[in-house]
């Protein structure tokens, strides 16, 4: 124990040093909170600092957005995360705060677009169809510069359809009317998409349609000045000789539409961003424009008085034949002053001609060209409406020169553009030939000339019906009976006049009666005459000069009625019957056997002279029948237009229900695009 | 022994008073003369509040730790290759969207092991390394001891976080459809547990005897 006691003296100073310096230094142990503060500090440093930058997109709804879970992609890769949704203040949009990741940040600026991409459906096709799986996510684009930073940006309502950055042209292109075109139509050349089309807007002045287009690298090598644009939306329907052609470009661009472009001629020079192109309605217009150069183009104001239906918006300007110009406008003025105040309408066309087609050098300018008209309006050129095309029934504006017109000068002082002076037009054509046939078909006195032909028909039964030509027979019977007895008489007159030697007397009597009735025969003969007369107007009638025909139809007819319903006519018979009378009285006188047969004669004479107005009349129905031929062929012309116009109908209807299911389509797809899920789910 | 076994607050005999040094290797006691324990090899070290020092800081290291173990997720879970979006779970979001979805009894051992067992531990560690070697009655002495075997016992079962996240991230490896991934917050975790594991075996459980002679030493 003693040894115990005594080793246990010398441990302990050891055993007290040892507490002592350790209570005097500090442990190594101690390194071990603070390597492990070190790295805590480190992590969380770490954390804090490769957060990212927050900015915030004003989108006008947040569909699909789920805060902690929708990211943001750049090129399809996450570069950040939606962290919380709230609305504006006016709750009229909502605001997605994102945390964006550190090294992307600063390239974030004011050329950076978002928007939320959701499945599309659209006439291309439908696309990001993946995040109906995975819900929507907020895409962005910035280029690779670093520019000021920004931290609130409006979302796009929609994916652009050009990135930032991306190498291609902008244009501007201008038309009359958006018809057939949408947002994203395909821009195409020779067929294929090298561009979009979209901003589809007004125009300030509210007199065209703006809209850009992005011509991608490297086709937009293919534009320059000359270049032309069309329309291919929809399809064409072209009724020509050869029959009808039907041209639908593509589906898409039925549903769509589609602007097609070509460079027709070389030497048009590099377009800048932003160059305003025309747009053409479709192809044909796009090449006869081809030569038109908007720069240079001189617009004038026509007035023009009386109907110009048919003349069009792009109606061409010809002068001597040859296309200068169109027309690009068609107004009413009202001119109050006119007419001694009584006011005046007319109608006032802009025209825009171009200067190189009337011959002058391609560098004129707008004033040496005016000064050049000034010069021409003054030597006789008028504006002129004249009818063109195959039926004539599109107008176009010509300008002529006249010879001796009254003078006029070029109006530079009126406004908005100076004013040439017209004349009036002649509208021809085949027509207004054929409207002016049916007009005068339509205005033919057909019934009046009906009329006179029953009439004359009545007149002619009425002689055949009158008792005077009844009493012919009769009378010749006892004028017979009387000749008879006369004849007796005669015999003994004869017998008496033997010997008085009366009978020569009594022949050349019966020779003047013979005579008198031959003159009859020679003017029954003329009725025939006057039928073939009727016949030839007939004839005429056919070779479409109506209303001379009608016109001396009637005369005809009139003279007709008038020649059989005058007095002599009707008294003809009686006449005639008086006539015999009478010579029967000579003959009770006579009593030579003579005289009976000369007698005889005249009768036959008067006999053919009825029967040639009696053929005439049978020949009457046959000019009835004809008359009656001719307006069956007019009716059949009036009923082929009738169904031209059928058809015309039948057309506008079909195109009217092809629109229509195109519209249902279209709102199909909008349907399905604002709301996919439901294309998905059924609801 | 007798009069010990009577009365609590009589002094008991513990190595120290023998003049003897435990082994902490094996047990073994040796005459606090000895070097080395001839039983296991290891260094006789005679019980000392320096060690104290020790275990404050693994403590620290693991406080430290438990901090990010609690901000940052612990879990990463892609579903469609992450095209659905990231889940992020913390542990305690992790246990607020398991009560969310009823599943209580998950929440619960999820809750106990991932929260109350270290909180509990910093707790017990801190109150045994003030109360080591302040005097203290025999009662008390026992009832630390009791609280350092159940630090000691317990500890090791917070690795069952970690566990389940190494098996979760191991298992559920679907590719595209879904994938697991151990967040940051599991690594410090793991350091954590690990940290204060190492506490608590720093911490000498001599010390709790070592307040009972002193005071019953200078009350005698």
């Amino acid at each position: 124990m003693t040894d115990n006691d005594s080793d246990l003296k010398p441990a302990s100073p050891v055993r007290k040093t040892a507490a002592r310096a350790a209570r005097a230094g500090i442990s190594v142990i101690w390194l071990v909170p603070i390597v492990a503060l070190i790295v805590t500090l480190g992590l969380a440093w770490n954390a804090y600092s490769g957060r990212g930058t927050l900015i915030s997109v004003e989108f006008s709804d947040a569909t699909g957005i789920i805060p902690g879970e929708t990211a943001l992609k750049f090129r399809e890769i996450t570069v950040g995360g939606v962290e919380s949704v709230r609305f504006t203040s006016d709750l009229s949009r909502v605001v997605v705060n994102i945390r964006v990741d550190r090294d992307v940040a600063e390239y974030i600026d004011s050329d950076a677009e978002f928007w939320i991409v959701r499945p599309q459906v659209s006439a291309q096709g439908i696309q990001r169809l993946d995040t109906v799986l995975t819900g929507a996510f907020i895409e962005g684009f910035w280029d690779n510069e670093v520019g000021e930073t920004q931290r609130n940006f409006t979302g796009l309502d929609r994916m652009p359809l050009t990135r930032v950055g991306q190498l291609g042209t902008w244009i501007v292109l201008s038309s009359d009317n958006a018809k057939g075109l949408t947002e994203g139509a395909p821009v195409t050349f020779r067929g294929v998409q090298v561009g979009t089309m979209q901003n589809l807007r007004l125009g300030r002045d509210d007199e065209s349609v703006l809209a850009d287009a992005f011509i991608n690298a490297p086709h937009d090598q293919r534009l320059t000045t000359a270049t032309v644009f069309w329309d291919i939306s929809g399809f064409s329907v072209s009724l020509g000789p050869t029959g009808v052609a039907v041209n639908v470009s593509s589906v898409a661009s039925l549903l769509q539409g589609g602007i097609e472009f070509a460079t027709l001629t070389s030497g048009g020079q590099r377009v800048p961003q932003g160059h305003v192109f025309p747009l053409h309605p479709d192809e044909a217009s796009a090449r006869a424009s081809v030569f038109i150069d908007e720069e240079t183009l001189v617009r004038l104001s026509v007035q023009l008085e009386g109907n110009i239906t048919g003349l069009e918006v792009g109606a061409e300007v010809r002068y001597r034949g040859l296309t200068v110009g169109r027309v690009t406008e068609l107004s009413v003025r009202v001119d109050p002053d006119a007419n001694d105040g009584a006011g005046a309408v007319y109608q006032q066309l802009t025209v825009a001609l171009t200067p190189s087609r009337l011959g002058l050098p391609a560098e004129t300018t707008p004033d040496e060209t005016l000064d050049y008209l000034a010069r021409r309006v003054e030597n006789g050129l008028r504006a002129q409406v004249a009818g063109a095309g195959f039926f004539g029934i599109s107008l176009v504006i010509d300008l002529i020169e006249i010879e001796d017109a009254d003078p006029a000068e070029l109006d530079r002082q009126a406004r908005p553009h100076p004013l040439l002076p017209s004349v009036p037009g002649e509208v021809s054509g085949i027509a207004d030939t054929a409207q002016g046939v049916l007009a005068r078909v339509n205005d033919m006195p057909i019934e009046e000339v009906m009329r006179a032909a029953t009439d004359m028909m009545n007149s002619i039964t009425a002689i055949a019906a009158n008792e005077d030509t009844r009493a012919v027979p009769a009378s010749l019977r006892v004028a017979i009976d009387e000749i008879q007895g006369a004849a007796g008489e005669l015999r003994a007159a004869t017998a008496e006049l033997r010997a008085g030697g009366a009978i020569g007397q009594m022949r050349g009597f019966v020779d003047e009666a013979t005579l008198a009735a031959e003159s009859v025969r020679i003017a029954a003969d003329d009725v025939p005459d006057m039928v073939d007369r009727i016949e030839a107007a007939v004839d005429s009638f056919d070779e479409f000069d109506f209303p001379g025909i009608s016109e001396k139809v009637s005369a005809i007819l009139g003279d007709l009625r008038t020649m059989l319903g005058s007095e002599d006519a009707e008294q003809l018979p009686r006449n005639l019957s008086e006539t015999l009378q009478a010579a029967s009285g000579l003959l009770n006188d006579l009593r030579d056997g003579n005289a009976a047969g000369s007698l005889n004669e005249a009768l036959v004479s008067a006999r053919v002279a009825a029967d040639r107005i009696a053929a005439s009349t049978e020949r009457m129905p046959e000019v009835t029948r004809r008359i009656e031929a001719l307006l069956a062929r007019a009716d059949t012309v009036i009923a082929a237009y009738g169904n031209r116009s059928d058809f015309n109908n039948e057309a506008i209807g079909m195109m009217r229900e092809m629109r229509r299911a195109a519209n249902a389509f279209g709102s199909l797809a909008r349907l399905i695009e604002r709301n996919p899920r439901a294309f998905i789910l059924g609801r | 022994m007798k009069p010990a076994a009577d009365d609590a607050a009589a002094p008991i005999m513990t190595a120290h008073r023998a003049r003897l040094i435990g082994c902490r290797g094996c047990g073994r006691v040796w005459p606090e003369s000895q070097e080395l324990c001839n039983r296991c090899g290891t260094q006789l070290v005679p019980p000392d509040r320096r060690c104290l020092q020790a275990v404050w800081a693994w403590m620290a290291a693991g406080i430290i730790f438990y901090i990010p173990a609690n901000l940052f997720p612990m879990l990463r879970t892609e579903t469609f290759a992450g095209l659905q979006g990231n889940s992020n779970a913390t542990i305690v979001g992790g246990v607020i969207e398991l009560v969310r979805y009823g599943n209580w009894g998950v929440a619960l051992i999820v809750f106990a092991a991932s929260v109350v067992v270290p909180i509990g531990k910093f707790v017990a560690i801190t109150w045994l390394a003030l109360a080591a070697g302040r005097p203290a009655t025999v009662a008390s002495a026992h009832r630390r001891l009791h609280v350092f075997e159940v630090v000691e016992f317990i500890g090791r079962w917070s690795m069952i976080d970690v566990f389940v996240v190494a098996i979760l991230s191991a298992l559920v490896q679907l590719g595209f459809v879904a994938s697991i991934h151990p967040g940051p917050a599991a690594a410090s975790f793991a350091l954590s547990v690990a940290f204060t594991m190492l506490s608590a075996q720093s911490f000498d459980p001599r010390l709790i005897w070592r307040g009972l002679p002193l005071r019953n030493r200078r009350d005698l």
